[in-house]
């Protein structure tokens, strides 16, 4: 029972919906329309705003996902040049660092002959004690030419070959370089010991103080005289006729970027 | 049933378009005179027809009568259904509920007619008083055609027939 006037309710709602629907299309709009499309219409439009806000929002999504690729590549570009700026910042701070260094040579040049040759360092080995430098052009070098730098003695070169030039430095373990006190009153020998350095036969009653520091003497051969090798940081008295003392290089040698090579102060000095 | 009432009911549709004729008083118009028929299914028929016959009232009321065919359909067979369900719970047969249920259907079928047509812009309009108007009309011609079943006129006059005849 239910359900037949159930179905006589839906069967009237729908006959009456075909009842307006039928005389929708006898009313005629402004522009000559039946009224019923213009429902049509107006039941579509919803629709097609839906779906064109869709494909906006899908080709919104797409360029997004497009610039955000784009954003992405450009990203990457600009994190390389980034890079690579920052690396030729570096180059370029090094380079100015030299120059500052080879200027700071440049002051004390008159020391040395004229025929210094400037050169770079590229590579060192503190714990080894070794240093490739290289020079701007092709030249040999002598062996057991003086390396020095603004802050003092470097070492000296072992090895010569085209523009490469290998240094054995000061701290190496079998360097030696004769230094004496300013005054040239204490005077003894420096020896490499890996990283520091060590000053050899001086005698108990030198008078040395820490800080004190010690220029080349020439006394080896080696090394040109008067150049800042080592300072005293440490004094020690044992039962050995000499004093035991410690000492560092006065170069830098951490940071070094410029030495000068002097193969020829031998001569001028000779 | 449908041929046997249809030209009653095409009756009724002429005199409500003659009631509307220029020259006539304005509330002429008022009384929807077909009312009458579905007042007649729901009061007087043992049986509850489907609306069927008061959709196809409305839609040759709206050939005869409207610019648009469908809302009349929609208000007269609705009007149907509702008075089919009145009848389902109020005894009274007399005139009086003839005019009442007059009364129901002249509103019932001008608001759903209303509410059918309100979509189509076609610019209808609606009053109290109107509505009132059509209502009381309405429920007068339904009154007198209970008071005319009521009485047992064609009985009596059919009685009355036999007796000079004999």
């Amino acid at each position: 029972m239910v359900g037949a006037s159930r179905s006589l309710v839906l069967r009237t709602l729908l006959l009456w919906a075909a009842l307006e629907t039928v005389a929708a299309w006898q009313v005629r709009t402004a522009d000559g329309s039946p009224l019923v499309l213009s429902w049509l219409r107006a039941l579509l439009e919803p629709v097609a705003w839906f779906a064109g806000r869709g494909g906006d929002l899908a080709g919104d999504v797409g360029r997004g996902a497009g610039d955000l690729r784009r954003v992405v590549v450009d990203n990457r570009q600009l994190r390389l040049e980034l890079e690579a700026l920052r690396a030729r910042d570096l180059l370029l701070s090094e380079d100015l660092a030299a120059q500052r260094e080879l200027r700071l040579l440049a002051r004390d040049g008159a020391l040395f002959s004229a025929n210094a040759i400037a050169a770079r360092c590229v590579f060192r080995d503190l714990s080894a004690g070794t240093m490739e430098v290289r020079t701007a052009t092709e030249v040999q070098v002598r062996r057991d030419a003086p390396a020095v730098t603004a802050g003092g003695l470097v070492g000296r070169v072992v090895r010569s070959e085209g523009r490469r030039h290998w240094l054995q430095l000061i701290t190496h373990q079998a360097a030696a370089a004769a230094v004496q006190t300013p005054d040239a009153e204490v005077q003894g020998l420096v020896l490499g010991g890996g990283g520091t350095l060590s000053v050899a036969y001086v005698p108990r009653q030198a008078r040395l103080e820490r800080e004190t520091v010690l220029l080349s003497s020439g006394g080896d051969g080696i090394f040109p005289p008067g150049i800042p090798t080592a300072k005293v940081v440490r004094i020690r008295e044992t039962s050995e006729p000499f004093l035991e003392i410690g000492a560092v290089p006065t170069a830098d040698l951490q940071s070094v970027r410029v030495v000068l090579l002097l193969p020829e102060w031998s001569r001028r000095g000779g | 049933m449908l041929s046997r009432w249809t030209i009653p009911v095409l009756l009724t549709l002429a005199a409500q378009r003659l009631l509307g004729l220029p020259g006539l008083p304005a509330w002429a118009a008022d009384p929807l005179l077909p009312a009458v028929w579905i007042v007649a299914a729901a009061l007087r028929s043992r049986d509850r027809p489907w609306p069927l016959a008061a959709l196809l009232i409305g839609l040759a009321w709206d050939l005869v009568l409207e610019p648009v065919v469908g809302p009349g359909g929609i208000a007269w067979s609705a009007a149907a259904l509702a008075l089919n369900g009145l009848a389902g719970v109020v005894a009274d047969r007399s005139p009086k509920a003839w005019a009442g249920f007059g009364v129901t259907a002249a509103v019932l079928v001008t608001l759903v007619h209303h509410l059918a047509v309100l979509p189509l812009g076609l610019g209808s309009s609606l009053s109290a008083a109107q509505v009132l108007r059509t209502a009381v009309f309405t429920g007068a011609w339904c009154g007198l055609v209970g008071l005319f079943f009521a009485l047992e006129l064609p009985q009596r006059w059919r009685t009355l027939r036999a007796r000079r005849l004999r």
